[in-house]
This record gives C-alpha cells, sequence and structure tokens, in this order.
C-alpha cells in the first residue's frame, strides 16, 4: 500500500494527531434479547478515533449481535450507539454511514469490481467525474486493477474482501465494521491480509470493530480486544492487558492455554496445599481466607532440576514430569505437582482435591507446561524427572463456582480447537 | 439385468417403448397439424394465415396475454416481497388465495368472471349504468388471463426471494441505499431469471387460454375472438385449414417459448 494514495483519498479525514483521542464509536449499555433468551446484556465500550477494536469470543456469544446493532441493522431492546458524538440509536442503517464488511462480504453478484465500489456514490448521485476519480484511486489503493472488470464470482476470497473493503470506503464511512474478515481465508492468507488491513487502517484513520474467535487474530488486529462471553463484556484492553493481566478466568483460558490452582488466600500469599506463594500486591483486593485461583500460562513456568531458580521466578513446589511432546517452534510437556491437600477443618467442604480423574486415579496435580527450543535444549528433561517448578508470572483470580471446581483442572485451548 | 453378450438390452428396449407410447399421443397429433396445414400448399396456407380475422384472433390473443403478463409479473413481484419479507397473521393463507386459480378449471373461472362482472353480476350492476361494460370486451379477456395465470409469475419468483441471502440487501442498505434502491439495482437483477422465466409461462399459458375466454369474451369475431377461440370456430364452421393455420402459428409459438425457457434459462441465472 502506498500512504500517498491513501492519505489523498482521505485528505479531508486525516486530522492532526488528536491528544486525547475522542470516542468515535460509542456503544452505551445496550442489551439485547430474542424471543426471551438475553443475547446482549448492557454492553458498554468506545472505540476511539482510528483505533481498532475487536471482538473476541466463543461462537454465539452475540458478537454479530453487537455489530449488526451498531449498524443499524438490528434494533437494540436498551442501549445506545453513538458515532462521533452523534447518537444515532434511532436512524436507520443507511443514514449511519457505516462501513460493514459482511462475513461471505456479501457484493453484489450482478456488477463488476468496479460497479460495486461504485455503487456507494452512484446511490448518492455524485457527478459521474468524482465517482470515476474516486472508484480508480480506490480500485488502485486495494491493488486490483487487472480486475476492475470482473465479476465478484470470479475473484478469490482476498479479492473479493479487498473489493468489500473498498466499497465502503467509496462513501467514507465513520467506522468499519468487520464480522471475522477472515473466516473464508487459508491460513497464509489470513496472515497476509490482517498485515495489509492493519496498515490499511493505520493510515486512513477510520476507527474499526473486528470479530473474530481466532485468539492470535484478535491479539495482532486489535489495538484492544474486547472479550465477550455469552453476551456480557468480561474485559476490555489493550492485548498485553487482557492476556497478561487477565480479570477473570474465562478471558485467562480463552486468550492462550492457563493452568488454575484453587487456593485460599493467606497471609499476603495464596495458600495451595502445604505450599504458600507470596504475593501481597495480587492478594491485596481479596480477603483473608477467600478462596482464589493461581493463574499462570505454560511458558511463564520455570523447570529446574538442580534445585535453582532464578531471581525473578518464585518457588511454587516441585514435581515430576510426565509427558514431553515437541509441538514445533517450543516443548510441551505435562508435569504433575507435589501439591498435598491442606485438611479442611471439621465440618468444611473440602477446597480441593489431588484426585485426578484419570482412569489410573494418580495423585498430584497435573499442569501444562511450555519451554522454548534453547531452554528445552540446555536443560533436557526425560519422563519421570523430578524438577523444582517456578513461576516468572501469575494472577491471582477470584474463584466463582467454588463447589464445581477440580483442584487442578487445567484448561488448554490447544486441545479443543 | 440381462445381458446378451455384454450388452443391456434393457436400455434399448425402454427408450424404444417410451417412444412408441409417445408416439400416438404427443408426437402424432403435433406432426398431424404440419402435415395437414401444408399438404395443399404454402400458399393456401399462407392465405388462411393472413385472413383479416385470423390476424385479428392473432393479435388480440398477444395483446390480451401481453396486458395479463405485465400485471401478474409485477403483482408477483410485490407479492413475493411482501409474503417473503414480512411475517404476519395470515400469510400462509394468503400464499395458498394466491396458487388457488391454477386448481380452479377455467370454465369456472370464466363463469365466476360472468357472475360477477356480467350485466346482472355484483359489479357488473353498479356500472352498467354508467355505459360500462367489462364482459365480452377485450378487457374481459385480459381478467380472464389474468385469473388463471395469476400464481404462474408469482410461483416462479417467490422462491427465489425465499433463498435470496439478506445480506445483500443489508449491506446496500448499510452503504447508503433507500429501500427503492436497493430493491431496483439489488434484489431486481437477482430476480432476473425467475422474472423472465414467470412471464414467459404467464404469457405461453395466457396465449393458449380457452375455456375461460370462451365464456367471458362472447367469442366475437373481429371483436373478442382470440386466437384459440377463432380455431375452435372456424373448426366448427368445416374450415379447417383456416383454423389449422392459426393451430400452427400457435404450436409454434409455444416451441419458441418453450426453448427459451429451456435454454436461456441458464444464462440468465449466471452472468
Ligand atoms: N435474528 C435472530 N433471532 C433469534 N436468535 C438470534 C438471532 N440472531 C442471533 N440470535 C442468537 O443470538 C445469539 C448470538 O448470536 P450472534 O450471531 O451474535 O453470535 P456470534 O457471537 O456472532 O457467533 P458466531 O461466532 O457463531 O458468528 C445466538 O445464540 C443466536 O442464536
Ligand atoms: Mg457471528
Amino acid at each position: 500500500m502506498q500512504p500517498e494514495e491513501i492519505t489523498n483519498i482521505f485528505s479531508s479525514e486525516v486530522a492532526e494527531p488528536v491528544a486525547s483521542p475522542a470516542a468515535a464509536t460509542s456503544v452505551r449499555g445496550v442489551s439485547k434479547s430474542f424471543r426471551g433468551t438475553v443475547v446482549l446484556e448492557d454492553i458498554d465500550f468506545d472505540v476511539a478515533m482510528g483505533e481498532s477494536l475487536v471482538l473476541l469470543g466463543a461462537s454465539g456469544s452475540g458478537k454479530t449481535t453487537i455489530l449488526r446493532i451498531i449498524a443499524g441493522l438490528e434494533e437494540p431492546d436498551t442501549g445506545r450507539v453513538i458515532l462521533h458524538g452523534k447518537d444515532v440509536s434511532e436512524l436507520p442503517a443507511r443514514e449511519r454511514g457505516v462501513g460493514v464488511i459482511f462475513q461471505a462480504y456479501a457484493l453484489f453478484p450482478r456488477m463488476t469490481v468496479e460497479r460495486n465500489i461504485a455503487y456507494g456514490l452512484r446511490i448518492r448521485r455524485r457527478p459521474r467525474k468524482e465517482i470515476n476519480e474516486t472508484v480508480d484511486e480506490l480500485i488502485k489503493l486495494v491493488r486490483l486493477e487487472e480486475h476492475r472488470h470482473k465479476y465478484p464470482s470470479q475473484l478469490s476470497g482476498g479479492q473479493q474482501q479487498r473489493v468489500a473493503i473498498a466499497r465502503t470506503l467509496a462513501y467514507k464511512p465513520q467506522v468499519l465494521l468487520f464480522d471475522e474478515p477472515f473466516g473464508a481465508l487459508d491460513a497464509q492468507t489470513r496472515v497476509r491480509l490482517r498485515r495489509e488491513i492493519r496498515i490499511l487502517l493505520k493510515h486512513i484513520n477510520v476507527p474499526a470493530i473486528f470479530i473474530t474467535h481466532d485468539q492470535e487474530e484478535a491479539l495482532e488486529l486489535g489495538d484492544r480486544i474486547a472479550v465477550l462471553n455469552a453476551g456480557r463484556l468480561e474485559q476490555i484492553g489493550t492485548p498485553d492487558e487482557v492476556y497478561n493481566r487477565p480479570e477473570t478466568e474465562y478471558v485467562a483460558t480463552f486468550l492462550g492455554a492457563a493452568n488454575l490452582l484453587l487456593g485460599v488466600v493467606t497471609g499476603g500469599g495464596v495458600e495451595i496445599g502445604t505450599v504458600n506463594i507470596h504475593a501481597p500486591e495480587e492478594t491485596a483486593r481479596f480477603r483473608e481466607g477467600q478462596s482464589v485461583k493461581l493463574v499462570f500460562r505454560p511458558e511463564d513456568v520455570y523447570l529446574s532440576r538442580s534445585g535453582a531458580l532464578p531471581e525473578n521466578c518464585q518457588r511454587l513446589t516441585n514435581g515430576v514430569v510426565e509427558e514431553i511432546h515437541f509441538v514445533g517452534a517450543y516443548e510441551r510437556l505435562t508435569l504433575r505437582l507435589d501439591l498435598i491437600a491442606r485438611q479442611p477443618t471439621e465440618g468444611a467442604p473440602p477446597l480441593y482435591s489431588v484426585t485426578i480423574n484419570t482412569n489410573e486415579k494418580r495423585t498430584g496435580i497435573p499442569i501444562i507446561v511450555t519451554r522454548p527450543k534453547p531452554e528445552a535444549n540446555s536443560t533436557r528433561l526425560q519422563p519421570g524427572d523430578r524438577v523444582a517448578v517456578g513461576l516468572t508470572a501469575f494472577r491471582v483470580l477470584p474463584n466463582f463456582a467454588l463447589a464445581s471446581e477440580r483442584a487442578g483442572s487445567i484448561v488448554d485451548i490447544h486441545k479443543t480447537t | 439385468m440381462r445381458h446378451v453378450r455384454g450388452f443391456d438390452v434393457v436400455k434399448p428396449l425402454s427408450v424404444t417403448a417410451m417412444i412408441a407410447i409417445m408416439f400416438p399421443l404427443v408426437l402424432l397429433p403435433l406432426a398431424s397439424i404440419f402435415l395437414f396445414g401444408t399438404s395443399k400448399g404454402l400458399g393456401s396456407f399462407w392465405a388462411a394465415l393472413t385472413a383479416p380475422e385470423a390476424i385479428f384472433a392473432l393479435q388480440l390473443s398477444m395483446v390480451t396475454s401481453f396486458w395479463a403478463t405485465v400485471f401478474n409479473v409485477i403483482f408477483g413481484l410485490f407479492a413475493s416481497y411482501v409474503l417473503s419479507r414480512y411475517n404476519f397473521w395470515g400469510r400462509n393463507a394468503l400464499i395458498v388465495i394466491i396458487s388457488l386459480p391454477t386448481a380452479i378449471p377455467t370454465a369456472v373461472a370464466g363463469f365466476a368472471l360472468l357472475l360477477l362482472w356480467g350485466p346482472y353480476g355484483t359489479l357488473g350492476r353498479l356500472i352498467a349504468p354508467h355505459g360500462v361494460q367489462v364482459m365480452f370486451t377485450a378487457y374481459a379477456v385480459i381478467l380472464a388471463n389474468i385469473f388463471v395465470t395469476f400464481p404462474l409469475a408469482f410461483g416462479v419468483i417467490k422462491p427465489v426471494f425465499d433463498t435470496m441471502s439478506r445480506s445483500l440487501e443489508e449491506a446496500s442498505a448499510t452503504i447508503g441505499a433507500t429501500r427503492w434502491q436497493t430493491f431496483w439495482h439489488v434484489t431486481l437483477p437477482s430476480l432476473r431469471g425467475a422474472i423472465v422465466t414467470g412471464a414467459l409461462l404467464t404469457f405461453a399459458r395466457a396465449v393458449g387460454e380457452f375455456g375461460s375466454t370462451i365464456l367471458v369474451s362472447g367469442n366475437l369475431a373481429n371483436r373478442t375472438q382470440t386466437a384459440p377461440l377463432y380455431i375452435f370456430a372456424k373448426f366448427n364452421e368445416g374450415q379447417v385449414e383456416a383454423a389449422n393455420a392459426v393451430a400452427i402459428v400457435l404450436a409454434l409459438f409455444s416451441f419458441a417459448i418453450f426453448s427459451v425457457l429451456f435454454f436461456a434459462r441458464d444464462w440468465l441465472d449466471t452472468e
């Protein structure tokens, strides 16, 4: 993409970089039910000028519904949609000036590439000269010069998507909404296209909302990520925040793999069985004795055969290596921790059990660890090796569903997807 | 399957049997129109065809069928839009009612129109004092044609509407198009094939309509006599050549429409 071309088209739109970016799109308290089933509950977020927000959530979590509500294709039961300070909640879709890139692109099958792109200007009855110029520029921008006279059915998925983007850019939308824009493409094209789109968006300075259920895509595309679960916003923040400082167990496990250990807040730390992890800052927001979960990612675990751990590493306990797999770029191990259950006080339900639900009823809490290749090569491990286990990073999260939780539940999305 | 020297005898036998059955039932009658019509030379065929009454009958058939087709296609589009886009109480009942005329014998349809619009009919009585008469005019023929071909265009267009992806129309709306612009630029082009098919079916059926037309038109030569009525009248008068000439034209006409439906459909549906 040539930046000059892009800024050329959007010369009227490209503002001086604003110190505090004003919200370009705001969704305020939006709720929606379909026939009595709540699909969205009190959704609230802002997208700043030029920012891209990713809505991430499992299938059926309500992502498309949010997009349709912003576009005016669906009416919310409650709540408002504000675009550039203007409340558009009562406006029909055609008056909102929102650009939607539909999941299957929804190109007009009986129009050529050119006519698809010109559509927004034609229906606005712009002078022919202006239409031709804009279409020429956009076709160049999305690099479809050789395909301008083709019909959508004669284009590849990536080309169709570029037509869909150009078609919305023609009328200078206030916000771009992408519903799973890469869903229909192969893995390589996906990666290439999302880089391209990101560069494009940075130049045209139009805010964008993406929908995806692919965590990698979310981390790469989003300036911020909003994690949606069953119609509720679990957390919204930068990729770093949602990945490294998840606020709920759902976010921790939806974005990447995470090990969860059940524990109790005790004296500025988390007590898990016989060990106590010192974490005064993390536990400050909990009361003494509260049941919590220690959450850490497989790549934040340090294994040492000698028992010596680096400075920045909190000692968790010891464990036995159970399985080792090489997963391309890194090594993945299953480990069983030597955590002994603390006896519950008389009459109280057990906080956790260390019996694992496998055929063999083995004891010890299983966790998953990944190690980069250099580390794996310098400290080779075999199944059965005893190691010291340290954590370079972890989170302490409230334990909501106490009764139904197992002690060492491992949630690993790589396995399920 | 019985094979004789590796050859499946059932196949040629069944194909032959099929043709043998079709021969006296379909192919021979069609062939005899052409054989008989041209047996006295092309000159007499041409003379019979260019008789003023014959020309008038053919023209009347075309014109009345044309207007019935125009009306039914537009109505079929409108009704399909309403019935596939909106959900309301009584929607299925309306779909059944629109489809009903195909199931009604054409003579009954013509009779019903007579009862309504005839000089003593419910509506006919109201308009007669104003000097307006519908029955026994070309308008009656159009009304009859509309009635008997009512569901044809609708029946072709509605399924296409139902299966059409809503996202095209939604995309058009988000781009800023009004409902009318969306319909004109996006919906209608996708219906092109269905509209042409529906129109041809309607037209072909209307041109051939006999049962209802003979009741409502009065069968007046040079005034309300359509081509099928002309064939019937001339045959009754013993003028077989005259009847035959027009019959040939109608038959060729149906072949033409059928070929278009058969061969042009793919072309209409793609491009
Ligand atoms: N028009 C509708 N009528 C009834 N229910 C609907 C309608 N649209 C969506 N839903 C329901 O709302 C819920 C959320 O749907 P939505 O399409 O927003 O999910 P999503 O997060 O986009 O899922 P996916 O990733 O599969 O696209 C689903 O349970 C769906 O069945
Ligand atoms: Mg969706």
